[in-house]
């Protein structure tokens, strides 16, 4: 039995990893403002994730306003699926007790 | 603290990731921009037209050919303001500032095609052949005035949907040919809803512009629901248990 990915299954990286998911790129203002983190709780997720491979960060200007954008690579993404795969499997094992 | 976050994590992620691509999709203020743009310019050329024709009528031809050089003029500008890419980063950085407290975003491009095909550049071309066409046929009285937008319509629905479907765009877009294709409808029906004869410009501009404001608009709209929704189902429970970890991580050291 394969046990599910520890860097995703952190509540705030899994949400991050998934919105990465679903755009191009974006910057660090975006996640920021649609999770709502501390901007250090976020740098740390982020230096986590770019460390396991999973983001890629470029570092840029706009005028003299750094600006820093995120993108989810290949090893990112099949982590992510995996992680969906795995976390579906075990919801069937298990599956919900319904109230009665 | 594992039962925790697998209770954060209860809900499907894959929600966020739809709300994610929905939002980036909907986000119209780049379309906007260039829309102002566009009818400012023709705003520009259509006065300028009209100056021309009023000097031509009084026989007054210095006015006459300063409004055709200023004629020639706005329309090259026009033309160069469409392929300029410098038209292209001013739009772009007016919108990132628009979006500034939100952030910056980029739609997934895996559903669209960044440089369109040559065949719907070709398309697009024919098209405003098709339509110098039938502005020479009206002319000639050979097409009446009624079936102008009807006539524009036949060719504009189909190039507007090509477009549509090959840069991927969302839900709110498809508004803009199907408001204009019922409105060509509605007029082949005789039902009154043209201006009149001294407007006729009005016919085209109003269905043409109008509709694709209405579009705009109504991707805006949409991509702030999008962004509640998103919000709401990312923060679920995330603050809580980011407080915890943040207090575990502090008792550890």
């Amino acid at each position: 039995m394969s046990e599910l990915d520890r860097i995703i299954h952190e509540p705030a990286r899994l949400r991050i990893l998934t919105i990465l998911a679903g755009v191009e790129a974006s910057d660090f203002n975006f996640l920021l403002n649609t999770l709502g983190l501390t901007k250090g709780n976020l740098s740390s997720h982020m230096d986590k994730l770019e460390k396991a491979g999973y983001v890629k960060v470029e570092k840029s200007f706009n005028g003299r306003i750094p600006h820093t954008e995120f993108q989810i690579t290949e090893k990112g993404r099949d982590a992510l699926e995996n992680y969906w795969k795995e976390l579906d499997r075990i919801r069937n094992l298990n599956p919900p007790v319904e109230n009665e | 603290m594992s039962n925790r976050r697998n209770n954060v994590n209860s809900s499907d992620p894959r929600e966020i990731l739809y709300w994610t691509r929905t939002y980036a999709r909907s986000r119209t203020i780049y379309f906007l921009f260039q829309w102002c743009l566009i009818v400012l310019i023709i705003c520009v050329i259509g006065l300028i037209a009209n100056l021309t024709q009023q000097a031509y009528i009084n026989g007054n031809k210095p006015l006459f050919y300063t409004s055709v050089f200023f004629l020639v003029v706005a329309f090259l500008f026009f033309v160069w303001i469409s392929i300029s890419r410098w038209t292209a980063e001013i739009v772009w950085q007016l919108t990132i500032w628009f979006y500034g407290r939100e952030g910056y975003v980029l739609p997934d491009d895996k559903h669209q095609s960044k440089t369109l095909p040559r065949w719907v550049i070709a398309l697009i071309g024919l098209m405003l052949v098709y339509h110098i066409f039938g502005a020479l046929l009206i002319s000639f009285r050979y097409l009446s005035l009624q079936y102008l937008q009807p006539f524009s319509a036949l060719a504009l629905v189909p190039v507007l949907c090509i477009l549509i479907f090959y840069q991927g765009l969302g839900f709110w877009a498809w508004i803009w040919p199907v408001l204009y294709g019922l409105h060509a409808i509605l007029l082949i029906c005789k039902i009154p809803i043209s201006f009149p004869s001294r407007w006729y410009l009005l016919n085209i501009m109003v269905p043409v512009f109008g509709y694709g404001l209405i579009a705009i608009i109504v991707g805006h709209i949409y991509s702030r629901y999008a962004l509640w929704k998103l919000k709401s189902i990312s923060r679920q429970g995330l603050e809580e248990f980011e407080n915890l970890a943040h207090d575990e991580e502090t008792d550890n050291t």
